[in-house]
């Protein structure tokens, strides 16, 4: 099913705005980009390895013939595109954020049309379910790759960069050195593989 | 807070049973009528989670057997439950763990085409559990019920082991089991912290009741999914029946084996595997040796949290109670975990078995052929691990 | 700038599907049914432009009407929806992408309005920067690490969990000699192919 590509689930979602009520969605993203602090939930939640938000304005769906009127929209709603690549199945994911990053899912999807909250989390799926639409193609150099996967491997490179370098110690300074390097990257060696089943 | 009625919630999800002998009847119904008829007559002997008497000298006196029972979703189809109200079950409850086996990882030499008969043939329609004090108990109460009516299609006894005479706490491998259930809020009955869910500012709450109990908020601040009409669900729970193989003899070899190498031994690495020492004591709390001073305080056996410990140097990341119950382990004070921690377990029993060890070592058959039976009670049966637990932990 | 995070830059394009009454089979199911049989792993477009790090194609029928009292309305057109995050900047990356894969842009892009084809790049470019919307908010978490690092990062990853569990109890001179063999081996290992590790347990052998 082309949502999933070995570890990784490329979600697509769209919810209308208000117009006025889009620009306090700008200001928010705006903070965010320059109190990068204020993220720092998402960045411990640890399974999305790129997202973004996109607000399309009412007019500025791509035309490539702006002037032939009858190719106008004539739409009300600015549009609030999301576009997630994350580990773990679907409802691990809408559970986590619901259970622990709430409060910045309400203040970005408050100002969608009859958005329900992100609590309780079996109203807040319904809603997403309606604004989701399936991805047709999904490519990922690392599929069989989280992103833990991901920062554990950077890990262990520079980790065993530096013991590298020390490859010409003699033996028993170099086996000193190699039991730091194991200690040091202990935890990181998990093996990867396979995406938990389910949905 | 909503008060519970024990008398109309079954005995062993609310208190959890401990008793030595037990005896699991799988039933199948001809027909309706005949299913309800044998309804009927069991109703009057479900043991429900009323506290059991005291006698003169403030000792609980526990029934000699206690019944109770359960049904697939084929039973209730068979036993006539209105589709409408069939299919407002959860999908996982509806489909059943056989269609779902590769979420479970219940695949290759678990997959369910190596399943025991009783699973291959018709859908079981009820499992009907029965404790006892005694073997002959269960003997007389399975002639009771094949008396009136039941067709019986499985059978499974089950006991505590049995070390030296006495029966043990301890399960095949050799571990102390039977620490912690999770404590529920509205529940009359022992607890001791580390039983619940973190509290702010460092203690345990009880996890709200819609975690075990259909009919009441959970942790979500929703009421689970569960069908209508409420009389149907409410104060009912769904109950997971496991039959596990343990590799007795396997795991022996390769602890040995892999014990020589391991700095602090065999022992120490038994521990690192489970999360607590054989005789039961948290690593957490006592990374280096066995405390029975800690085993035997209530107040202590179950109070830890892995806050100090993100990078498990004490209790390892994929160590068996920390998988289980992650606790605070993925930080966010435990949010992302309350929801899936808490099942409530009745007491893990298996193939009745005499040991002159505590590991069976000497015993001619504790070969690869120990099981495990692993009653569990939870308000939703998609049971989920975070997300962080399914890529850190292999 | 908010296309950009880091050494990654995240491209966002939505292309309007042509529309044709007379044909017998539309565009957009055209393109769909070319999307769902392209290939996503190793012998994918993408893997040979090396610089992806993650990329999606989504036709968008519609927006989503939410249900009274919001006001129903529709879009003119579907849109392809390319959602891409590679390393480094937009013109280097357009142009490589025109280069490596040059036939199945055609085959893709071929759906849209206005597209001016495969022959051009500069047209090319013009195109497909008339179709890009701007990223509001872009989150990455590693946003420091190209696709080649990362592959070889997690070559290292597996090799080296390997070579320890097969070194349990060595030490001194044997360890030494051993972990520069193993050193010497891994350096000459080329990096992986993009996509071409798939759900594989550490075998020991470099992959």
């Amino acid at each position: 099913m082309p949502n999933l590509n070995g570890k990784q689930y490329a979600m697509n979602a769209i919810s209308p705005m208000k117009p006025w009520k889009s620009w306090i969605v700008r200001g928010f993203f705006l903070f965010l980009g320059y109190f990068p602090g204020a993220g720092r939930d998402l960045n411990n939640l640890s399974f999305i390895h790129f997202a973004r938000w996109v607000i399309v304005g009412r007019k500025q769906f791509p035309r490539l013939d702006p002037n032939r009127a009858e190719h106008k929209d004539n739409l009300r709603y600015d549009y609030l595109l999301f576009f997630s690549n994350f580990n773990g199945t679907w409802n691990q994911y809408i559970d986590a954020f619901s259970a622990v990053l709430s409060a910045g899912l309400d203040f970005i999807w408050r100002r969608s049309e009859k958005y329900p909250g992100a609590v309780p989390v079996t109203p807040f799926k319904t809603y997403i379910q309606r604004g989701q639409f399936e991805t047709d193609y999904y490519y990922s150099a690392y599929p069989h790759a989280a992103t833990n996967d991901v920062k554990a491997a950077h890990r262990v490179q520079a980790a065993f960069d530096s013991l590298d370098a020390k490859r010409d110690l003699p033996p028993a300074e170099f086996e000193q050195a190699y039991r730091q390097f194991v200690l040091q990257v202990q935890t990181d060696l998990g093996a990867t593989g396979e995406a938990p089943v389910g949905t | 807070m909503s008060y519970l009625d024990p008398t109309d919630i079954q005995g062993f999800a609310l208190r959890g049973y401990n008793f030595p002998v037990a005896r699991f009847l799988f039933l199948r119904f001809p027909d309706a009528k005949r299913g309800r008829e044998f309804l009927s007559w069991t109703l009057g002997k479900i043991t429900h989670g009323g506290h059991w008497p005291k006698d003169e000298k403030q000792c609980i006196r526990k029934p000699a057997v206690t019944h109770n029972i359960a049904f697939t979703y084929a039973g209730l189809a068979a036993l006539g439950v209105p589709p409408a109200s069939l299919q407002g079950f959860p999908v996982e409850f509806i489909q059943g763990m056989r269609a779902r086996h590769k979420i479970l990882g219940d695949i290759g030499k678990n997959a369910p085409e190596h399943w025991e008969p009783l699973w291959q043939g018709q859908p079981v329609h009820t499992w009907l559990a029965t404790y006892a004090q005694e073997q002959q108990a269960l003997a007389d109460t399975q002639a009771a019920i094949e008396a009136h009516g039941a067709e019986i299609i499985g059978s499974q006894d089950a006991a505590k082991l049995v070390i030296d005479g006495a029966r043990s706490e301890k399960e095949h491998f050799g571990f102390t089991d039977g620490f912690g259930n999770p404590d529920y809020l509205g529940m009359e009955r022992h607890t001791q912290p580390g039983q619940g869910k973190i509290a702010p500012g460092n203690g345990w709450a009880p996890l709200a009741t819609g975690e075990l109990l259909l009919g009441y908020a959970d942790e979500a601040g929703e009421w689970p999914v569960a069908p209508l009409p409420h009389l149907l669900a409410n104060n009912g729970t769904f109950l997971v029946y496991r039959k596990l193989h343990q590799n007795v003899a396997s795991f022996r070899a390769y602890m040995k084996e892999r014990g020589r190498l391991y700095p602090g031994g065999e022992e120490k690495l038994l521990a690192k595997f489970v999360g607590r020492w054989p005789d039961g004591t948290p690593l957490e709390l006592s990374p280096e040796r066995e405390d029975p001073a800690i085993v035997k305080d209530d107040n202590r056996n179950v109070d830890f949290t892995y806050g100090k410990d993100l990078e498990g140097t004490r209790c390892p990341l994929s160590a068996h109670i920390r998988r289980t119950n992650p606790r605070d382990a993925f930080g966010f004070e435990g949010r992302l975990v309350n929801r899936r921690a808490s099942v409530s377990r009745v007491r893990i029993l298996g193939v009745p078995l005499n040991c002159s060890d505590r590991f069976c070592r000497s015993d001619p058959t504790s070969r690869d052929r120990q099981n495990l039976y692993l009653p569990q009670a939870h308000c939703r049966l998609r049971v989920r691990y975070p997300v962080r637990s399914s890529q850190r932990c292999k | 700038m908010a296309n950009k995070n880091g050494n990654i830059y995240g491209l966002t394009i939505l292309s309007p599907i042509k529309q044709d009454a007379a044909a017998p089979v539309s565009p957009s199911l055209e393109l769909r049914k070319y999307l769902h049989e392209l290939c996503a792993h190793e012998r994918s477009p993408f893997a040979r432009i090396r610089d992806v790090h993650m990329a999606r194609l989504v036709v968008m029928d519609d927006v989503v009407f939410e249900g009274s009292p919001s006001h129903e309305e529709h879009l003119r057109y579907k849109y392809l929806v390319f959602e891409a995050n590679f390393d480094g900047d937009l013109e280097p990356f357009l142009r490589k992408m025109l280069d490596a894969a040059r036939e199945e842009v055609g085959q893709i892009w071929r759906h849209c309005e206005g597209f001016p084809g495969t022959a051009d790049p500069d047209k090319f470019i013009e195109y497909m920067k008339k179709c890009q919307l701007e990223t509001t908010f872009y989150f990455v978490d590693v946003n420091d690490k190209t696709v080649p690092q990362t592959l070889k990062a997690l070559q290292t990853q597996s090799a080296v969990a390997a070579f320890i569990q097969k070194h349990q109890g060595a030490t001194g001179g044997g360890l030494r000699e051993a972990f520069r063999q193993f050193s010497k081996e891994l350096a000459a290992a080329k990096t992986p192919h993009p996509a071409s590790v798939r759900g594989r347990e550490f075998t020991g052998q470099l992959v």
